[in-house]
């Protein structure tokens, strides 16, 4: 008997492919058959070239859209389930703010849509936390690409989801804020624990929050290697400059590389 | 000083060169002054007599705003029924479209005869001719929801009814102002031009009444007076969209 | 699945038109609206009874000239304006309220003007130009701005002259937009003519109209009507067509 407790999958992508028809009549596959499974409390983060199905993968696990073949499960039941439960918090590619309501109105919509009075003391925290302090009653098209999108992260994180799913949040930051926000997000991360799914194009950024990092391949996606990454929690922004890291990054890029990382 | 002047010619040298057009087109063609009143005696009639021109006047502008409100309402009520029933959508779509592409105007004949030459029926023309654009305008705005919102809904587990307060109501506001403005002139003309066919009261009557006498000077009057008010109307319906959706999108 | 939605959508489009005559006929033939409304197939047996052939014909060619005529310098005029607009960029604040003013004042209003300055049969044509006028001047500016600012840097870096670039840029990246503000030009430019018909024409569908609102003549009131509804339907239908085609090839 190990004192360890045994991990507990909490997402579970079981033999799933999805293909989609397209407005010609004509299908096109996104995933081809991909299998995964995420522990409870798991940082996995996605790596692949644009087309190769990350969204599509999130999308399946927010209930939004059906697997063609396979299951998606979280906790053994169908992820729709959670969503209807408000345990999910979502960051999408395009940040999804509502044009008519301010920054704070935005970050409180989830208590809002799930029918509870909102806690106004954790709403200007978390803007605080994603440095948007001061601009709670500015509108979104008042605010930059980036602000925008941290705003979302401060959406998604707002009812202390179970599961967190983050599609390129940090897309269009610089790369000082990107890595202020890493740091952050790691913060938040390890008070809580949420499994977290977060899609990715920057291999630095997967190394420095995943425990594990899934590379995929495209046309139809599919997984291609995963990597388990070493680094000790608390991570300090320093891990980036040990060698250990380098050789994961190089890695990594080499797999993402067209010709499929057999090097 | 010379800035203000200079804002002003770049606004309205359009609106002063018609007008200068116009002064040479009657002093060239010599068109008979009992016939085209001079601007003075037009001027003459307003002053001396504001009563008429008052109290018909303010009650097209009532039966105007009255019937656009309620024409409104009744567009954006049957926008949402039929928004909340893909039949009834299917249904009532098409028939708006074939509405939206005939001359409704045309229809104040008819609805007159129906309904009788009555005060209220100019008010019933000026509900059926606001509720077209309302109704046409207001169901497009349901279905143009922000990009990404309506997953967003669902992953966060709102409800039918959240989702259509929260999100759908919201969306549909833009639509809702452009449809006020654009039915906001329409709905003057239209109370004016009931007026003047049933001859009850009012500008419309006014004006027709003026004709057929011959008072050319309270004829122009009255148009004066009804351009004034309309393009007041419509310039607020202008502002009112544009303070919305600086607000909304 | 796509076929299925547009098949779906034709039939319940077909089914509304379908109920929405049935009811006219209906209300008719019960009396539900009294005397005033009559049934559609009385109507439609007044319009095509042989001996008011003539009557009709007559009202129609005297309406549809002034339409075709107003439409035509409407759309002369709303083009001038924009282009005009577009190429000395200072005119356009002038422009634009001149437009809306235009669009705002109540064309009844303007009835005693064109009644002296041109003529009661003119009057119809000249209100119809001017409610052409507005829309297509309206969407022909907002299609002029259509091109996209990376296209007109383009085109600014390889020292393109403005009417060229009119001609090669502008130009088909405003036609969707134009095409379809001449679409919703026609329903405005008949009720322009019906208006200009009202004050005291002497022929014409609206005159049709308006005697027979007068003279208690209802199934001639509905004909000449649903003639006009008709024919404002098929002409914006033609024009919905060159509109699709125009969002294939221009967008
Ligand atoms: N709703 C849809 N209809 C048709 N095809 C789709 C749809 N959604 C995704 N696809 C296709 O599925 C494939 C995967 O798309 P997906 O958005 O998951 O890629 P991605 O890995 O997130 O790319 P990126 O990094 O550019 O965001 C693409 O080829 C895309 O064209
Ligand atoms: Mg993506």
């Amino acid at each position: 008997m190990s004192l360890v407790p045994a991990p507990v999958t909490a997402i579970h992508l079981d033999h799933i492919s999805k293909s989609f028809t397209l407005d010609g009549g004509g299908t096109i596959a996104a995933l081809g058959e991909v299998t995964l499974k995420i522990d409870k409390g798991e940082f996995v983060a996605l790596l692949g070239p644009s087309g190769c199905g990350k969204s599509t993968i999130l999308r399946l696990v927010a209930a939004l859209e059906e697997p063609s073949t396979g299951a998606v499960t979280i906790e053994g039941r169908a992820p729709v389930e959670l969503s209807r439960q408000h345990r999910l918090g979502v960051a999408f590619q395009d940040h999804a703010l509502l044009p008519w309501l301010t920054i704070a109105q935005n970050v409180a919509l989830p208590y809002q849509l799930a029918g509870k009075p909102v806690d106004k003391a954790r709403v200007s925290a978390l803007i605080a936390l994603v440095g948007l302090a001061g601009f709670e009653a500015a509108r979104p098209k008042q605010l930059s690409g980036g602000m925008r999108q941290r705003a979302s992260i401060a959406r998604a994180l707002v009812l202390k989801p179970d599961v967190l799913l983050l599609d390129e949040p940090f897309g269009a930051l610089d790369a000082v804020t990107r890595r202020q926000m890493n740091v952050e997000l790691q913060r938040i991360w390890s008070e809580q624990r949420i499994t977290t799914l977060l899609v990715t194009h920057a291999v630095d950024e997967a190394l420095f929050l995943a425990d594990r990092v899934v590379v995929m391949t495209g046309r139809p996606g599919k997984i291609l290697k995963t990597v388990e990454v070493p680094f000790a929690r608390p991570r300090h922004p320093d891990v980036t400059r040990e060698p250990r890291f380098h050789e994961l990054v190089d890695e990594l890029t080499l797999a993402l590389e067209p010709a499929g990382g057999h090097g | 000083m010379t800035k203000m002047l200079k804002t002003f010619v770049s606004r309205y040298w359009g609106v002063a060169g018609v007008l200068l057009f116009w002064q040479a087109w009657v002093t060239i063609t010599g068109v008979n002054s009992i016939v085209v009143p001079h601007p003075i005696d037009v001027a003459r009639d307003i002053v001396t007599e504001p009563g008429v021109y008052l109290s018909n006047g303010s009650q097209t502008l009532f039966l105007a705003a009255l019937g656009l409100v309620l024409g409104m309402a009744l567009g954006t009520l049957v926008a949402v029924l039929a928004w909340s029933s893909d039949i009834l959508s299917g249904i009532l779509t098409p028939l708006g479209l074939v509405f939206s592409s005939v001359p409704v105007v045309a229809l104040i004949p008819i609805i007159a005869r129906l309904f009788g030459y009555d005060v209220k029926t100019v008010l019933a023309i000026v509900v059926i001719i606001s509720f077209f654009p309302a109704f046409v305008f207001t169901s497009a705005g349901l279905k143009t929801l922000p990009a990404g919102s309506d997953d967003l809904f669902r992953v966060f587990g709102a409800s039918r009814w959240t989702r259509f307060v929260r999100l759908v109501l919201p969306s549909a506001v833009p639509n809702w102002m452009i449809a006020f403005r654009l039915a906001a002139p329409p709905a003057v003309l239209s109370a004016m031009v009931a007026e003047f066919l049933m001859g009850t009261s009012g500008l419309g009557y006014l004006f027709r009444s003026a004709a057929s006498n011959f008072q050319t000077d309270r004829a122009f009057g009255t148009s004066v007076v009804a351009t004034i008010i309309s393009v007041i109307c419509f310039g607020l319906a202008l502002s009112a969209e544009r303070a919305v959706l600086k607000r909304w999108t | 699945m796509k076929h299925r939605q547009r098949i779906r959508t034709i039939t319940l489009g077909a089914i509304g038109i379908a109920l929405f005559l049935a009811l006219w006929e209906l209300i008719g033939i019960r009396g539900w609206a009294g005397l005033t409304w009559p049934p559609l197939s009385t109507v439609l047996a007044f319009l095509f009874d042989p001996s008011r052939r003539p009557l009709f014909l007559r009202a129609m060619t005297a309406s549809f000239s002034m339409i075709a005529f107003g439409y035509a310098i409407g759309l002369v005029l709303g083009l001038a304006a924009a282009a005009l607009g577009h190429l000395v960029p200072p005119l356009r604040p002038g422009l634009d309220r001149l437009a809306s003013i235009i669009h705002a004042i109540p064309t009844i209003a303007l009835a005693p003007l064109f009644i002296v300055l041109l003529s009661r049969e003119l009057t119809g044509m000249a209100i119809a130009a001017l409610g052409v006028f507005f829309v297509i001047y309206v969407s022909a500016t907002s299609g002029l701005a259509a091109s996209s600012a990376a296209h007109r840097d383009l085109f600014q870096v390889f020292g393109t002259s403005r009417l060229t670039q009119l001609r090669r840029l502008d130009m088909p990246a405003a036609l969707p937009a134009l095409v379809s503000g001449m679409k919703y030009a026609v329903p405005a430019a008949f009720i322009g003519a019906i208006l200009g018909e009202w004050f005291g024409s002497s022929r014409g569908l609206g005159l049709l109209m308006v005697s027979a609102m007068q003279n208690f003549q209802i199934p001639l009131l509905w004909s000449a009507v649903l003639i006009a509804s008709t024919a404002s339907l098929l002409i914006f239908g033609l024009m919905s067509l060159a509109e699709r085609l125009a969002y294939e090839r221009y967008r």
